[in-house]
């Protein structure tokens, strides 16, 4: 597979994870703020932006309008929802020969869908239905990928991309409220704040199937980091990129292979080995800010190895 | 190629295909030809008399049957179904950019079994002269010897290309991808108004409109014997292949400017539906005279390349050397042999608009037969008889930059003010050699929807050629519509659009 073209399905698929991410945190919010009081639902709407564009705001500037437009349809916000799918198709316009129409067409579909939407035109009934429309949507653009494309390499670059982002998205949002609930007052999560966090990584039915509808922050922190079973855990997202990285580039002499592999390999086994008790006394924070760290450089070392290596240590 | 079917399942056999007994169409009076204008020239559908021509006859009777709201229903269909799969160009206008489909008219223009049987046969023995043309001026020259053609005509264009001098290249065969644009004229004949040898574009909407018309009349497609062109990427491939002397393990390239090209979709359909690769210039690099690809397993020989990319930018090195479209090194892995660029470089030479006034002659000089399609006629303002004439009717003709392509720098003088014609007049004196006139010919006009009825459009007709150890020709052609009413300009760039061509099997 061309370099150029394992690039830009590696960062559709990273981008596409973005909006649904975005997207979701929006729609959950949106829905839940109505149960919490004024300073709680500040302190939630806080973590959400942080979450999506490492931003801090202050109790006052915390208005559900102006972030919701900012997060959603702002083309300055490099990180909002229509952006990232501007990105996303972007990507797989470069790249159309290597996906399948339906895949083209449903990405390009739910753009063209968003793209003219304003905060008037859905703030006035029911905010958050559009956004659940959108996460519909990307789950059927998910669905066609998996349905509709072979699962050769390029497909193996769309889940390399998919996971390392989410690993980062979701440990990223853990984060946030680990650190949080080091701290007293408003800002400090609530039951109902917990609820949201599995609320916001598709996990509140798989957490209560595992462990009852007791909400326990580590019992949250175990299944999010070490469950191997749900998708959106950190241990099952780093379990498919590493088997995405034994598919990708077959032909590729060892020992660029072997620089890719050794840097995943080292981050499963951290995280398949690692003990939630062991954490929750403090450590918590570093060992996710690990994870990501790590996951940064894996995706250094694939551009290295697969994309961008120079024509002369190849001949 | 899959989209969303229109609705319409009640149109398979349904009885209506065979003309209604008695019924008249009458154009310029009724539904929905009431504004339908015939004039001077040629119509497609209507006899100048106002009757349907016989192979129009279903696709009249069908249309009878059908209200307003269901046609402009199955235009938005259409319109539709080229948005989502990104059939689009952008325009860039106020520092933003929008997408625009190609407009695409519903109505099929029909072409008889004998009529196509000409076109086949004008083109192809036009392809292999052109080809001879161009493997003598890059050999021996005895053209020129031979006092056919002018010397300067052919070393002073700014297409020819000196570096290919003495070039084996694959069969002679230097155009392999040809889009010849022809129109008819008010006899009803076919005639060739430009070569397209260099990078000519527009078969995926040869393609593309193939679906939306099918779809939009599937009982009077079917009850016509359409012939199929869904074999095109697969004659192209076969073109291609036939390029290289390796037969195992071909390595086929589609090189593009990038996804910013207002051909793109174009170039990315064509190598999906070869199902080979579509490389841009940074994909690609050159190494002791072979051509690579970086893939993430390492670097991957390419045999051949079929290059959308117009001569000037392939080659940084060779050609303009601030091209960053182009792969440095490439010419000399041509030259070398490792690789074969599709069409080769310097065909420009060929399509030049001065060039092509000597067509006739050229396949009168190398296949000495007489032209089976002619030429329009055309004065080269180069030679004195034909300049004073030229400035003395510039309100009747038709004038063209040589070099130009496009509908740039063109004067149509029946429809220019005094002030333009006179500006355009200082142009031609101070340059004569880059110019060249032509009548003004009438596009021949065809029934398309407009919104509110059918009315006459002047349209043009683009077959395309593939020529490699063979000349084939798929039979259908991309026919563009001038959608403003009386233009004459079908180009894309200025407000055409194009409709689906059915070619008769009998």
């Amino acid at each position: 597979m061309l370099s150029r073209v394992a690039e830009s399905l590696y960062w559709m698929s990273r981008y596409v994870e973005r909006a649904e991410h975005t997207a979701r945190l929006i729609a959950v919010k949106l829905d839940s703020m109505v149960e919490q009081s004024p300073d709680e639902a500040a302190a939630s709407w806080g973590r959400v932006v942080q979450a999506l564009t490492g931003e801090k705001l202050e109790a006052h500037q915390v208005d559900a309008f102006a972030i919701t437009r900012r997060l959603a349809f702002d083309t300055e916000n490099d990180a909002s929802l229509i952006n990232s799918l501007s990105m996303a198709r972007y990507n797989a316009r470069q790249v159309r020969e290597a996906l399948s129409n339906e895949v083209w067409e449903n990405l390009n579909r739910l753009y063209l869908r968003l793209s003219p939407v304003t905060m008037d035109s859905i703030w006035v009934h029911t905010p958050a239905r559009l956004f659940r429309e959108a996460l519909e949507d990307m789950h059927a653009l998910e669905g066609v990928t998996y349905s509709t494309l072979s699962h050769g390499e390029g497909w193996y670059f769309l889940e390399l991309g998919r996971h390392i982002e989410r690993v980062q998205l979701v440990g990223r949002l853990l984060n946030l409220h680990f650190n949080a609930a080091a701290t007293e007052g408003a800002v400090s999560p609530k039951y109902f704040d917990w609820l949201v966090l599995l609320k916001f990584c598709t996990a509140f039915e798989p957490y209560t199937k595992r462990y009852t509808a007791s909400i326990r922050p580590q019992k949250i922190a175990e299944f999010l980091l070490f469950d191997a079973e749900f998708p959106h855990s950190i241990c099952f997202s780093i379990d498919r990129m590493t088997e995405a990285l034994a598919h990708v580039a077959p032909g590729a002499a060892p020992a660029r292979r072997a620089a890719v592999e050794r840097l995943a390999g080292r981050l499963k086994s951290a995280v398949d080995f690692g003990q939630i008790d062991d954490l929750m006394n403090g450590g918590i924070d570093s060992f996710i800010a690990d994870v990501i760290k790590q996951c940064e450089q894996i995706h250094h070392q694939l551009y290295q190895s697969y994309i961008t290596y120079g024509a002369e240590t190849v001949l | 190629m899959q989209h969303e079917a229109f609705a319409n399942t009640e149109d398979f056999g349904g009885p209506d295909v065979a003309p209604g007994p008695g019924r008249i169409s009458r154009p310029g009076a009724d539904a929905p030809y009431a504004d339908y204008e015939l004039g001077k020239p040629y119509d497609e559908m209507f006899t100048r008399e106002g009757a349907v021509r016989g192979p129009y006859a279903a696709l009249d009777s069908r249309l009878s049957t059908l209200s307003l709201e269901e046609l402009v229903r199955r235009q938005q269909t259409c319109e539709q179904s080229f948005l989502h799969q990104g059939i689009t160009f952008t325009v860039y206008s106020d520092n933003r950019a929008t997408e625009r489909i190609i407009p695409t008219d519903l109505l099929p223009r029909i072409i008889t079994a004998s009529e196509w049987a000409r076109l086949e046969a004008g083109l192809t023995q036009r392809i292999v002269a052109l080809n001879l043309f161009l493997r003598d001026i890059y050999n021996e020259g005895r053209v020129l010897k031979d006092g056919v053609i002018p010397r300067t005509l052919i070393y002073g264009s700014k297409h020819y290309r000196r570096e290919m001098r003495g070039l084996p290249v694959p069969h002679g065969a230097y155009v392999n991808i040809c889009g010849s644009d022809m129109i008819r004229n008010e006899a009803g004949d076919f005639v060739v108004l430009e070569d397209n040898l260099r990078v000519p574009s527009g078969v995926s909407y040869m393609l593309a409109n193939r679906d939306v018309a099918r779809r939009a009349f599937p009982a009077v497609f079917r009850s016509m014997g359409v012939r199929p062109i869904e074999h095109y990427p697969l004659e192209l491939l076969a073109t291609l292949r036939s390029l290289t002397p390796f037969t195992e393990d071909v390595s086929i390239a589609v090189l593009t400017p990038g996804v910013f090209n207002s051909a793109y979709f174009e170039h990315a359909f064509l190598a999906r539906q070869m199902g080979v690769e579509l490389v841009e210039g940074r994909d690609l690099l050159v190494n002791d005279n072979v051509v690579y690809t970086r893939t993430t397993s390492g670097l991957k020989r390419i045999d051949v390349i079929y290059r959308r990319i117009d001569d000037d930018f392939i080659d940084p090195l060779n050609f303009r050397e601030d091209s960053a479209l182009g792969v440095p090194g490439l010419f000399n892995a041509y030259r070398a042999g490792n690789v074969t660029i599709a069409n080769a470089l310097g065909t420009g030479v060929a399509d030049d608009k001065a060039v092509y006034a000597y067509v006739p002659r050229l396949i009168r000089y190398y296949l000495a037969e007489e032209p089976i399609l002619n030429n329009v006629e055309t004065f080269l303002c180069r030679e004195e008889k034909s300049l004073s004439h030229v400035l003395a009717n510039l309100d009747k003709l038709v004038v063209k930059a040589v070099g130009e392509s496009g509908g740039y720098g063109m004067l149509v003088g029946p429809h220019a003010s005094q002030k333009e014609r006179d500006e355009f007049a200082a142009k031609i004196k101070a340059d004569p050699d880059n110019y060249i006139a032509q009548p003004t010919i009438q596009l021949s006009t065809a029934p398309t929807f407009v919104g509110n009825g059918v009315e006459a459009r002047h349209v043009d007709l683009r077959p395309f050629i593939l020529h490699g150890a063979e000349t084939k020709i798929v039979p259908g052609a991309l026919t563009r519509v001038a959608l403003k009413r009386g233009s004459l300009v079908v180009n894309s760039s200025q407000g055409g659009g194009s409709k689906d061509t059915w070619v008769l099997s009998q």
